[in-house]
């Protein structure tokens, strides 16, 4: 999985986003930038609601705001320790909603960043890339799920052309996974 | 761009959005790569969600650090205690957390399976270790032969008495069981169980021919000692007086004033020793005795010797004890033995009955 950690690197030293960060709370925007698809991979896919992922991850980034003056650099990504604290909350909605412990946050934590969050962040990024009027479809078509026609409808094209948009959106997606260029 | 392609692809994310799984839709491999891909594109964020979250935490970051409440709990990994937790949890995740899986697992579940593995093992190896220790040996082995009755569980006569005898007054019923008389040089008086008599006019003690130093059991009531117990009583279906299916004034199936099979007094059926056309019982069935808890406690050891007679079909019968070990070793030999099976002696190629002897070794290692 290296080309999709490659494509959600960044060049910037993250400790020094970090240490930067800790002394102006206002820098902790590079660090959302970097992250927030990895956090928000990792919590959709362990959440059955869109409602409840948006939820949980900005808590996740709430929290690590609020705490970042605790971080210790150790050599950890960054990204880790906003998995520990997303497999926390998502631990105890899981414990309220069922009662009873079904999974503590330290067992999500140790399955931290997988290959499937990874992909998953990697895409999130590559249809940020995509040009507009596919990006725009693919929003449309798979974040607020509208039909075609609907789509057709408020963009004022035919089915056919929003379904090759949405064709080729996909397609643009495969290859650049495929190449590692994302 | 095939448009079969393009609405293939339609039609496969229709399905996805409708909640189909990804599975489900794998027949056609070349759309499958694009079928993937659009599998997770329901899981990127709205763009709105993101800029919005972003306002957000710019604004918190521009408030004074008392207005953010961090949740210290929420903290994994950056303290050492914690790390060094995380390392256990990710070599041997559910002793010290719970965990997904499945079912449900938690670490009481891990420790009770745990302690119990572990007792498990120690049982095992106490066990063995029990085994190595405590090893014995017993050693079987038929040491001699003796000759033995065949259907009868009579004395051995002393010397070479081949006769027997053998009676009855033409009953019905079979003879019923009880003692022969006892053995006398002369009969005057034919044993029976029914009297036909009541008022003889020369009273006299009813006997049979045989040497009188050879002493018969005596049970109480005269009979045939190998009629069955529950019989009504008889003198039997044979003839000529006395007690029995046989004929003449004896006992048994023989003919004569005798005892058992045979004629001409004395006891029937003879002895039987292996050799001269008797070969000897083979056993087919021979667990070991048990050591006694008393003699392994002691450590005791040593040879004993058991008598028994193998019946025509393999059982043993009278098994009793020739020479004495003790310590409740007897009585496990015995227990033992009782349970032997055998291939039975042959005379003539047919199966008789063979009284044995066997010695049994105990030895501790």
């Amino acid at each position: 999985m290296e080309p999709y950690l490659k494509a959600t690197e960044h060049d910037v030293d993250e400790r020094h986003l970090i240490e930067a960060a800790q002394r102006d709370p206002t820098s902790f925007a590079a660090l959302y930038e970097a992250n927030f698809d990895r956090v928000y991979a990792f919590v959709a896919r362990r959440v059955p609601s869109r409602e409840e992922a948006e939820d949980i991850t900005a808590e996740v980034f709430h929290q690590a705001l609020a705490g970042l003056a605790r971080f210790e650099w150790q050599g950890t990504a960054f990204v880790a320790w906003l998995i520990g604290i997303a497999s926390h909350l998502i631990a105890r909605r899981w414990q309220r909603a069922t009662g009873h412990i079904e999974v503590t946050a330290d067992e999500l934590e140790t399955i931290g960043v997988s290959d499937h969050t990874e992909r998953q962040a990697v895409i999130a990024q590559l249809v940020d890339r995509l040009p507009e009027d596919q990006r725009l479809v693919i929003r449309r078509r798979f974040v607020d799920q509208k039909s075609i026609r609907e789509i057709a409808r408020e963009l004022g094209r035919s089915e056919g052309a929003i379904k090759q948009l949405q064709f080729r959106a996909i397609e643009t997606l495969r290859n650049q996974i495929r190449s590692g260029h994302a | 761009m095939p448009s079969y392609e393009i609405e293939q692809l339609d039609a496969a994310i229709n399905a996805l959005l409708a909640g189909q799984t990804l599975e489900a839709l794998r027949n056609d491999p070349q759309l499958l790569p694009m079928t993937e891909i659009a599998s997770q594109l329901h899981l990127t964020p709205r763009s709105e969600f993101r800029a919005g979250l972003r306002d957000e935490l710019l604004a918190h970051a521009s408030m004074p650090p008392a207005g953010r409440v961090f949740d210290a709990s929420l903290a994994p990994s950056t303290h050492p205690q914690l790390k060094s937790r995380m390392v256990h949890d990710s070599v041997f995740p559910p002793l010290f957390s719970t965990g997904v899986s499945m079912l449900p697992v938690r670490g009481s579940h891990l420790a009770v399976s745990f302690a119990l593995h572990v007792a498990a093992l120690a049982i095992v190896f106490t066990s063995g270790w029990w085994m190595v220790e405590n090893r014995t040996v017993v050693r079987k082995q038929i040491a001699s032969r003796f000759s033995g009755t065949i259907d009868y569980l009579l004395p051995s006569s002393p010397g070479e008495l081949h006769g027997g005898g053998g009676g009855g007054t033409q009953d019905k019923l079979p003879p019923s069981r009880g003692s022969a008389p006892r053995f006398s040089d002369q009969q005057l008086t034919p044993p029976a169980v029914i009297v036909k008599s009541d008022a003889p006019k020369l009273a006299a003690e009813p006997t049979v021919i045989g040497p009188p130093e050879v002493k018969l059991p005596q049970l109480g009531q005269t009979g045939d000692p190998t009629a069955a117990i529950l019989t009504p009583p008889s003198n039997g279906t044979g003839s000529g007086s006395g007690i029995g299916t046989g004929e003449g004034g004896g006992v048994g199936a023989g003919n004569g004033p005798g005892v058992g099979e045979g004629r001409d007094g004395g006891i029937g059926g003879g002895v039987y020793h292996v050799g001269g056309g008797v070969s000897a019982p083979r056993t087919i069935f021979d667990p070991d005795p048990e050591y006694s808890e008393e003699a392994r406690k002691a450590k005791y050891q040593g040879s004993m010797t058991l008598s028994l007679i193998v019946d025509s079909e393999g059982h043993p019968r009278s098994v009793h004890v020739v020479r004495s070990l003790g310590m409740g070793l007897d009585e496990k030999a015995i227990e033992a033995v009782s349970k032997w099976r055998f291939e039975p002696g042959l005379k003539n190629g047919q199966p008789v009955a063979v009284q044995i002897a066997v010695e049994v070794v105990f030895r501790l290692y």
